[in-house]
């Protein structure tokens, strides 16, 4: 009850550093956070987007971009994503 | 927001495009052109002299392409389209 | 600390300042992109690259000048397009803001 910190706070703590978003398909972004809404909508700086097709993964380099909250399943703070 | 065109928000657009006709684009490979007679927030919408355009794609079928193509078609008079199926509205060009 | 305030404590919510400095919110990001050249790609992988000329709380997206890019090429034209929401995945800018 005291120290309960809720789930958008540890993003909150996250604007300014990397994070790697999972989507709920093959598909993940990362990039540096800018920003978030209540529906985990994120606004990303320098952005590299990773695709698993059946042709092999595809990287995607994005300028600044607005990541529609609705298909993302996981964040990981701090992380510099699929290639570390 | 944008003084040349007089659109607010993007159902303006839509609204623009009512008695014109429309391309549609649905999940599914589906494309319509048709006459916009109404259309609400959920982007259902009812469309006359319909043109129906199904592509589908036969990935068995080529050898090591990208499978090939075929497109039917089909007319309708009047259709409701539930506006969950709903990916893109092109009105008529205004210019 | 010094206790200045009239009897009821403010309570705690009160005392976080509202989002304070950064101005990288989603808003903010919409704001500055109106206007610009962007790209839009749905869920589908389908790009749509074109001037933004609107958009709203759902998404729902107004382009003008729109190439549909699939797998990098270019399949359609459209003076204006309307997007539904619920198909985009992201829209990026595709200009400095």
């Amino acid at each position: 009850m005291a120290s309960q910190i809720l789930p958008l706070e540890l993003i909150d703590r996250c604007i300014g550093s990397r994070i790697w978003v999972i989507m709920k398909s093959d598909r993940e972004f990362t990039g540096t956070l800018l920003g978030f809404d209540d529906f985990v909508n994120m606004v990303l700086e320098d952005v590299t987007e990773y695709e698993t097709t059946p042709q092999g993964k595809k990287k995607t380099k994005l300028a600044q971009t607005l990541l529609n909250g609705n298909n993302i399943c996981m964040l990981i703070p701090g992380s510099a994503g699929p290639d570390t | 927001m944008d003084p040349s065109s007089g659109i607010q928000e993007p159902f303006d657009l839509i609204r623009l495009s009512l008695s014109e006709r429309v391309f549609v684009k649905l999940r599914g490979d589906r494309e319509l052109t048709g006459i916009l007679h109404a259309y609400d927030g959920h982007m259902n919408l009812i469309l006359s002299d319909v043109e129906e355009t199904i592509m589908i794609v036969d990935v068995e079928g080529a050898p090591d392409g990208r499978g090939t193509v075929n497109v039917a078609k089909r007319k309708m008079e009047m259709l409701f389209v539930r506006g969950d199926g709903v990916i893109l509205v092109s009105p008529p060009s205004r210019t | 600390m010094d206790e200045t305030t009239p009897p009821p404590p403010p309570p705690e919510s009160e005392q976080l300042p509202p989002p304070p400095t950064h101005t990288g919110s989603p808003t903010d990001f919409l704001k500055g992109v109106v206007g610009k050249r962007v790209i839009v790609r749905l869920t589908s992988g389908v790009d749509y690259r074109g001037v933004l000329s609107c958009l709203d709380g759902y998404m729902n997206i107004a382009l003008e000048q729109t190439e549909e890019h699939v797998n990098g090429v270019v399949t359609n034209r459209y003076g204006d397009a309307f997007i539904r929401g619920n198909n985009v995945l992201y829209i990026s800018a595709a200009e400095a803001l």
